[in-house]
């Protein structure tokens, strides 16, 4: 596999070139929210945590973090269960039409979520439901389960079906079976899709922007929201913190249970 | 592996919850905005009572829209062939090395992905503003007099969302070349075929289902995007998901915004149509 | 009364019929194989008699009890997958452990049965291990443990053999064989390899197409063969078709062959039939010896398989496989060779011959 060891050269050059690309505008941020100025040079003409302190004092900043977490919280939890309930059925074949089923599921991810935030918001404004947190709550569920469902389909297969019939010949009833055969066996599925969907709402914008109500926003639709003010420091301090989470919860996750292997 | 009608009830149990779900918030909206996207809507007194196709006729027949409508390809295809060029020589370097490499590159590609869309994009605010940090390192270093205007222009919009979307790529060429038989490679070389030849005429056809998986994923994403042409495109450089974002928030003409949706999905579901396709065409090479 | 009754147990898909009023009663203790090239049915039987696969007619009874319709998980009984299907997340002692905990056993009383189990398949100590962490054989082994712990009535086994190489299948056949006889569990035996059946059987049931061809004792199979199927599956097989002609076989294009008494059955001359001649029947004649029929041959190709050695020989039109022993007289025959061979008409297996002989 390493064999070509001339061609490591203007690849590998080219390779790790588009790796740091990628870096980037991470760096950036990263710089913008330590820089004393509103505006960005290199060298930096000055460092500050002052931004953060702004940011951390700010309630608004910290509502809008608490409604991200609780509402990724919540849709990741549902959809895990429902999620993990369907592929399930699918994978065993326990329900006719199991390809379209999944295509339905499936289907969120297809659909432009901007087309899905619109619609939403013109179904629950008929529904006197605009701006409820349940209506919020639901729409996430509808962007995240695709990923729970496709990751546990994927862990599914892997597993041999013998091992849930052997476990009945033993003795066991279906429930049983599933519980101390088949659940411990699709956990990395559950972990990985479980990632997906957490990190998928907590990002969202493009549902949630529609969908909020004037007394409730979440942390990356407030970004948004605010960038097109005009650009500020304090949202590079924002995006930092937001970055390191990200960054800590990614390396716990693969240590956790090595789940680049499900992605 | 009991099949037969013992086994039906309990599946139905466990799938209907998720099915109850996707009915009332998925397939209900959707099809209602059917009848919504017909309505007339009247600037300064709202949605009428009378239906018209004039939301649909006028994507087409008015200049405007269609700029934003070719706008919208045009980005598709060009962040599509920037993701490609950039993409496949680090998925090709990727999947053939060692698995620390491998692990190493594969977290350093996933990574940005995971980050906070808004975040990211910001980040090429911070780049390509006038004041960003591109232009003040030019001025500083005496390249050039005046900011060169990089956002709220097509070439913002190339650079930022062919970051955004590259991982995409990466991802999806990766199994495909790692799943092309080192076999097969061997064997040309063995027939006295240049490391060139190899490359052209049997590495790059084989991965053309990950190349065109690829593709496909990231001009969808590209089309559908609402965040990142918004951020980088400013309230006026309009693709068409901005546009509905403007018509259901800013001017409430719902209506015409109905319509582009449905214009968007289909163009989406045309092209997955059409690739799906080709990959069944395909679906012997691989 | 039998540990196991089949009944006409059927199973019928819409493409195609896996198995076709199957009947069969095993004794307690008995060990029984179910032989037949892939697709026969056999594990399809055995599924059901698992539970695994509902049966569209007949019935299944364990020790007298109809469990046709009783679920898998209260037949009480055990079966050794080809996989082995050992649960990859538990250690060797909670995978044997798994069915005795299903019947409410635990605590000391569940540590002795386990290492019971353990030491019946001379596994002791392996407990704590994981599966991912036993070779082949061991992981077939702590699989024949869990089968066997929780005492089932009966067990079966769906090839559980032929993921092992030759040797250690050997060995294991072996070791299955005096296992069962020491615990002393009626057993049903799934395998396409007729070897392993044979040696390791009180009966065979032959199965092709769903449908069960003779049931036996290994040498009533192989010395008296019911139907074409049997007599060309078992042994290594000459197959020729012909037509019956004074009381033998006119082979097309080649040779006639005499037919045993009682072969042709009462099939009227003309007839074509299925003839079947194995390979181990064939003798080769020294040039002083005589017998009561000889075919003049001509040798084409020798193959030494090592316990054997294969001819191929040209005789009268025709080409067909001959035996000799590897320290035999006729071990080292040339190319072109001129030799006889004997033939004993009990050994000429005739058949009406079928639309489709099985390959």
């Amino acid at each position: 596999m390493n064999e070509e060891r001339s061609r490591f050269g203007i690849l590998g050059i080219a390779a790790f070139g588009v790796v740091a690309f990628l870096q980037i505008p991470v760096l950036v941020v990263v710089l913008a929210a330590f820089s004393k100025t509103a505006y960005l040079t290199i060298p930096p003409k000055g460092l500050t945590l002052h931004w953060f302190e702004v940011v951390l004092r700010d309630s608004e900043y910290l509502g809008a973090a608490w409604t991200s977490l609780w509402l990724a919280t919540a849709a990741t939890a549902a959809a895990l269960v429902l999620g993990l309930l369907a592929a399930y059925a699918i994978h065993r074949r326990m329900v006719p039409f199991a390809a379209s089923l999944t295509g339905l599921m499936m289907a969120p991810l297809i659909l432009p979520s901007v087309v899905l935030g619109v619609a939403l918001l013109q179904y629950y404004t008929l529904t006197g439901m605009r701006g409820n947190s349940v209506g919020l709550w639901l729409a996430h569920v509808v962007i995240t389960v695709p990923y729970v469902v496709r990751a546990c389909l994927s862990s599914l297969t892997a597993v041999d079906e013998s091992l849930e019939d052997a476990a009945r010949v033993l003795g066991a009833d279906g429930f049983t079976s599933f519980r101390l055969v088949t659940l411990p066996l699709v956990k990395p599925g559950l972990v990985a899709g479980g990632l997906f969907a957490f990190i998928t709402s907590l990002d969202n914008v493009p549902v949630s922007v529609f969908l909020l109500s004037a007394s409730q926003t979440t942390l990356p639709v407030k970004i948004f929201t605010s960038v097109e003010q005009g650009v500020d420091p304090s949202v590079a301090a924002v995006s930092t913190l937001l970055i390191v989470a990200t960054g800590v919860v990614l390396l716990l996750a693969e240590r956790w249970t090595g789940f680049h292997k499900h992605v | 592996m009991t099949a037969g009608t013992r086994t039906r009830l309990p599946g139905l149990v466990l799938v209907s919850p998720l099915l109850l779900i996707l009915l009332f918030a998925f397939i209900a909206p959707a099809l209602l905005m059917v009848p919504l996207s017909l309505r007339e809507y009247v600037p300064g007194s709202g949605i009428s009572a009378n239906w018209t196709l004039a939301n649909y006729t006028s994507i087409v027949t008015d200049e405007y829209f269609r700029e934003v409508v070719v706008r919208t390809l045009v980005l598709g295809f060009g962040v599509t062939a920037i993701c490609l060029l950039l993409g496949y020589p680090l998925a090709y370097f990727i999947a053939h090395s060692g698995p620390t490499m491998r692990l190493t590159l594969t977290m350093l590609v996933i990574f940005p992905m995971l980050l906070n869309l808004v975040v990211r994009s910001f980040g090429w605010i911070a780049l390509l503003a006038n004041r960003g940090l591109i232009n003040n390192l030019l001025i500083d270093v005496g390249l050039i007099e005046r900011p060169i205007r990089m956002m709220f222009n097509l070439f913002g919009l190339l650079v930022g969302m062919s970051h955004i979307f590259l991982p995409f790529m990466v991802l999806m060429l990766v199994p495909a070349i790692q799943a092309i038989p080192k076999d097969v490679q061997s064997a040309a070389y063995t027939l006295a075929a240049s490391r060139l030849r190899v490359f052209w005429s049997i590495t790059l056809p084989m991965s053309a289902p990950g190349i065109l998986s690829g593709s496909i994923l990231v001009f969808v994403l590209t089309i559908s995007a609402l965040v990142t042409p918004r951020m980088l495109g400013g309230p006026t450089y309009k693709v068409m998901a901005t546009l509905i974002y403007d018509d259901f928030l800013q001017t409430l003409d719902w209506p015409a915004g109905a319509a582009m949706s449905f214009a968007l999905t289909a163009l989406t579901m045309l092209v997955i149509g059409v690739s799906s396709r080709l990959m069944k065409r395909w679906g012997g090479q691989a | 009364m039998p540990a196991l009754t089949l009944d006409r147990l059927e199973k019928r898909y819409a493409e195609h019929t896996a198995a076709s009023s199957v009947s069969l009663s095993v004794e307690d203790g008995e060990f029984i194989s179910l032989l037949g090239p892939s697709g026969c049915g056999k594990t399809t039987v055995l599924r059901m008699v698992a539970g695994l696969i509902e049966p569209t007619g007949g019935r299944i009874l364990i020790d007298g009890r109809d469990v046709t319709r009783l679920p898998t998980n209260k037949r009480n009984i055990g079966l050794v997958f080809q996989s082995y299907a050992l649960f990859p997340h538990m250690t060797v002692f909670e995978n044997v452990a798994f069915g005795l905990r299903r019947q409410g056993v635990d605590g000391a009383d569940l540590k002795r049965r386990v290492d019971q189990a353990l030491a019946n398949v001379r596994l002791d100590g392996l407990g704590d291990r994981m599966p991912r962490q036993l070779s082949g054989g061991q992981q077939q082994r702590v699989a024949v443990a869990r089968s066997i712990a929780p005492r089932p009535s009966i067990l079966l086994f769906d090839e559980p053999l032929s993921n092992l190489d030759a040797s250690l299948r050997d060995q294991m056949q072996i070791e299955l064989k005096r296992l069962q006889r020491e615990v002393g569990i009626t057993t049903l035996f799934v395998t396409h390899d007729q070897g392993e059946a044979m040696s390791m059987s009180d009966r065979v049931c032959v199965l092709a197409h769903g449908v069960v061809q003779q049931f036996d004792t290994p040498e009533a199979i192989y010395h008296r063969p019911a139907t074409g199927f049997v007599a060309s599956f078992i042994g290594r097989p000459n197959r020729f078709k012909g037509t019956v002609q004074r009381a033998g076989v006119q082979v097309d294009g080649g040779p006639w062959l005499p037919a045993g008494v009682g072969a042709l059955n009462g099939l009227p001359e003309k007839t074509a039939v299925d003839a079947v001649l194995r390979q181990e029947d064939v003798r080769f004649l020294r040039a002083d010896e005589s017998a009561g029929f000889v075919l003049d041959g001509r040798i084409a190709l020798r193959a030494f398989v090592g316990s054997r050695v294969q001819y191929v020989v040209a005789v009268g039109g025709i080409e067909l496989i001959a035996e000799a022993q590897t320290n035999g007289a006729h071990a080292a025959l040339d190319i072109d060779a001129a030799v006889r061979l004997a033939v004993d008409p009990q050994h000429v297996y005739v058949n009406a011959a079928q639309p489709q002989e099985a390959a």
